[in-house]
């Protein structure tokens, strides 16, 4: 009975020790006052680190590569609409943005993205009207460097041509890629 | 390569559920971010033997994929726009405008429906920006939040089915919500499926599904689980002179704060100046608040919890190693192959199938729907010839309510957990409610309403329109009903025994599981007695796999999380 009385003691929240947040907000949602840390703190901190690093990745990366506009993507695949009115049978164009975003080439070539030809009818069926060819057509620059450089991997390049995923404009590049 | 996606689904899965029952008692966030880095040291070791160095170095770029920042930056907003709101004393002056309102002929519960069902009305992309906002507005109606208009039960109420709305809100959103997946592939056949033809099935069945969640909570969740929500309730001697009402002062500002957020949501919403994101217009009303009420920016900041922040985007990490190493390749193959399971066929399958995020809940439902949505596509004409279209639309609109409500009951970071902190419950107060009402009243509406009425407003000719709104209406009284007397009886027998309980609860899940399946199964392949039987087979393992998720008993977590890993 003792132990039981003296667990619930314990069970009872000490409100007033908790740091100030909004109204009604968890207080052991604080990732600083967690209790519960199983191992180690630098555990949690090497994570939270880890967390923060990736979406500082995630934002400045298509920054630097010169692709912005698709960090406003809402990824709400509402591209996917254009069906048959894309020309080339691109099925997935947010898988195009995506990719064009973090830099995921075999994401991008396996979307179809080297056989865009950014003619924009799916730019219509963004709920936000991004520039989508214009993202397209970065991300198929940087691809084409990537390719000359030898970064992409050879599988990928390969697997692009056995199911006709390169357009003419890249045919050049990865065979003499593939070569 | 095959063998390296089930490898990593299983490492994922694994994690997740000793995390879930407690056998790892780090925070979700760490376990996620543990998750991501073995699954990608295991996906390095194979892509070297199989692909060389290269297709290791780009490894990085595949996982960040996983990383949707959409849900992120529009938490973010949500609480930049609450923080703005408590600086320059806006809830005040909603609170002021809310006891005028109770005092209006629809009173107080009135009062109450119509906030608990605003994220459905608003239907914005993602359901944290108004739970963020308005959350501590709800909690201020309790004795605690300063206005004592509601006891601990009735917060826990309105607070919970606030949040079930909120967090599905994102399904029937025109303006990026997840819905929009389906509606994409829907386009394929249905001409006008991208103007929204799956809101109405998500938007219905999520109003029904909110009215049993708050059935749930009062006569089940309280019961079940009777010591975990640290609340406090109104003093017995409060309620013998009865509740006093605080005075409530509310500064201009605060009006002019709330006109602001209210606009900025409409901007939004109704986008009158050209398309643009939903995060720019609340960043810019944020920034006018700051200007007109005199407002800091420190105060904006001081609206964000990093928690659903930090969770969401380590679970999008997790989502992004499982992708970039085949593990929902791997998914998508199990699932397929439960065709081929005599007593599941294409009925069971289905069954398991369309509650398949509600099984494994994750923080946002975009990380599984962008994966199963496309292998849930060429189960129709375009690959599997399993489904023609209209069966594919029946499927897909019970299958997207369920994956849109299903970052609700997600404990890894998903938009339930605010409801959690609001009403200050362990993680898993609300989980046995929000999963119960998208697996039993959700998903077979959904598919009854597309089945009985989209379908036939999408074929105006169709002769028998009125007959099929009659169906719609029967087969909801009967969900409701049947699910409602499961409530009723779980709340009767539920006693002190945590585990008694618990298999109550089983029981229940059981039956409501059996018919949501056999009412999908039925309302794809109509008055096919054998399908509807392995419809019913599915929907039972779905429930049960459901149902085992659920937690048996919060306390002895909570304990230990409050005195220490020596409990």
């Amino acid at each position: 009975m003792d132990s039981e009385k003296e667990r619930e003691i314990k069970h009872q929240r000490k409100d007033t020790e908790q740091p100030l947040v909004l109204p009604g907000i968890h207080r052991y949602q604080f990732f600083t006052n967690l209790k519960d840390r199983g191992w180690t703190k630098n555990l949690d901190r090497a994570a939270v680190f880890g967390i923060v690093a990736a979406l500082a990745a995630t934002v400045i990366k298509p920054l630097t590569k010169g692709n912005p506009a698709t960090i406003y993507c809402y990824e709400c695949r509402a591209c996917y609409a254009t069906q048959d009115r894309c020309p080339v049978g691109i099925t997935f164009q947010a898988e195009l943005v995506v990719a064009g975003r973090v830099g995921d080439y075999d994401r991008f070539i396996r979307s179809g993205g080297l056989k865009c030809i950014r003619c924009g009818n799916c730019q219509s069926y963004c709920v936000q009207y991004l520039p989508l060819p214009v993202m397209f057509a970065a991300m198929q620059e940087d691809t084409r460097r990537a390719i000359k450089k030898g970064i992409v991997p050879r599988c990928s390049l390969e697997s692009a041509m056995t199911y006709g995923l390169v357009g003419k404009e890249f045919i050049d590049d990865v065979v003499r890629a593939l070569a | 390569m095959e063998i390296l996606g089930y490898i990593t689904l299983s490492l994922f899965i694994g994690l997740m559920l000793l995390t879930l029952f407690g056998y790892i008692r780090t925070p979700v966030q760490t376990v996620l971010v543990l998750s991501t880095v073995l699954t990608l040291i295991i996906g390095a070791v194979f892509r070297y033997f199989d692909s060389g160095w290269n297709a290791v170095l780009l490894m990085p770029n595949e996982f960040l994929g996983g990383i949707i920042l959409h849900p992120i930056t529009a938490l973010l907003t949500g609480l930049f726009l609450a923080g703005g709101l408590k600086a320059s004393g806006g809830f005040e002056a909603l609170k002021k405008m809310l006891n005028y309102l109770r005092r209006s002929p629809i009173g107080l519960v009135g009062t109450l429906v119509i906030l608990i069902n605003l994220p459905v009305i608003a239907s914005l992309p993602c359901g944290r920006i108004l739970a963020a906002s308005l959350l501590p507005l709800l909690f201020t109606f309790g004795l605690e939040g300063g206005m004592g208009l509601l006891t601990k039960s009735q917060i826990i109420v309105l607070i919970g089915a606030f949040t079930r709305n909120a967090m599905g809100s994102c399904g029937p959103s025109p303006i990026g919500g997840v819905g929009q997946i389906g509606e994409g592939f829907l386009g394929s056949f249905f001409p006008t499926a991208s103007e929204g033809i799956l809101r109405a099935p998500q938007a219905f069945s999520l109003m029904l599904g909110t009215a049993v969640v708050a059935l749930f909570l009062k006569f089940v969740s309280k019961r079940f689980y009777p010591d975990d929500v640290a609340l406090r309730d109104v003093p017995p001697a409060w309620k013998a002179e009865g509740l006093r009402e605080a005075v409530i002062e509310a500064p201009a500002k605060g009006y002019l704060a709330l006109v602001i957020f209210v606009v900025s949501l409409l901007v939004s919403i109704f986008q009158p100046f050209g398309k643009m994101p939903v995060q720019t217009v609340l960043v810019g009303g944020a920034l006018v608040m700051v200007v007109a009420c005199r407002i800091r920016i420190n105060d904006l900041l001081d609206g964000i919890i990093l928690l659903p922040v930090t969770a969401m985007a380590a679970g999008f990490l997790a989502a992004g190693a499982l992708a970039a190493t085949g593990g929902f390749d791997a998914l998508g193959v199990i699932l397929n192959s439960l065709v081929r399971v005599p007593f599941l066929g294409i009925a069971g399958m289905l069954a398991i199938f369309v509650q398949f995020q509600t099984i494994l809940p994750l923080s946002c439902s975009r990380i599984l729907t962008a994966a199963l949505v496309p292998v849930l596509y060429l189960f129709g004409p375009a690959k599997f010839g399993f489904l023609d279209w209209s069966q594919l639309a029946v499927v897909m609109a019970a299958y997207m309510i369920n994956a849109t409500t299903s970052c609700g009951p997600s404990p890894l970071g998903g938009g339930g957990m605010m409801g959690e902190g609001t009403m200050r419950a362990e993680t898993g107060f609300i989980k046995g409610a929000y999963t119960f009402s998208s697996m039993a009243i959700m998903a077979p509406l959904a598919a009854i309403y597309m089945k009985f009425l989209n379908l036939s407003v999408f074929q105006p000719s169709n002769p028998d329109f009125v007959r099929d709104i009659v169906t719609i209406g029967e087969f909801t009284l009967v969900v409701a009903v049947a699910n409602i007397l499961f409530i009723a009886v779980m709340g009767r027998l539920a006693g002190t025994n945590a585990s008694t309980n618990w298999f109550i609860q089983l029981v229940v899940f059981l039956a409501g599981g059996a018919i949501a399946g056999g009412i999908l199964a039925f309302a794809l392949f109509e008055q096919n007695f054998a399908l509807i039987t392995q419809g019913v087979a599915g929907g039972l393992i779905a429930a049960a796999l459901i149902a085992l998720m659920v937690p048996r008993t919060l306390s002895r977590r909570m304990t230990a999380t409050l005195t220490g890993p020596e409990m």
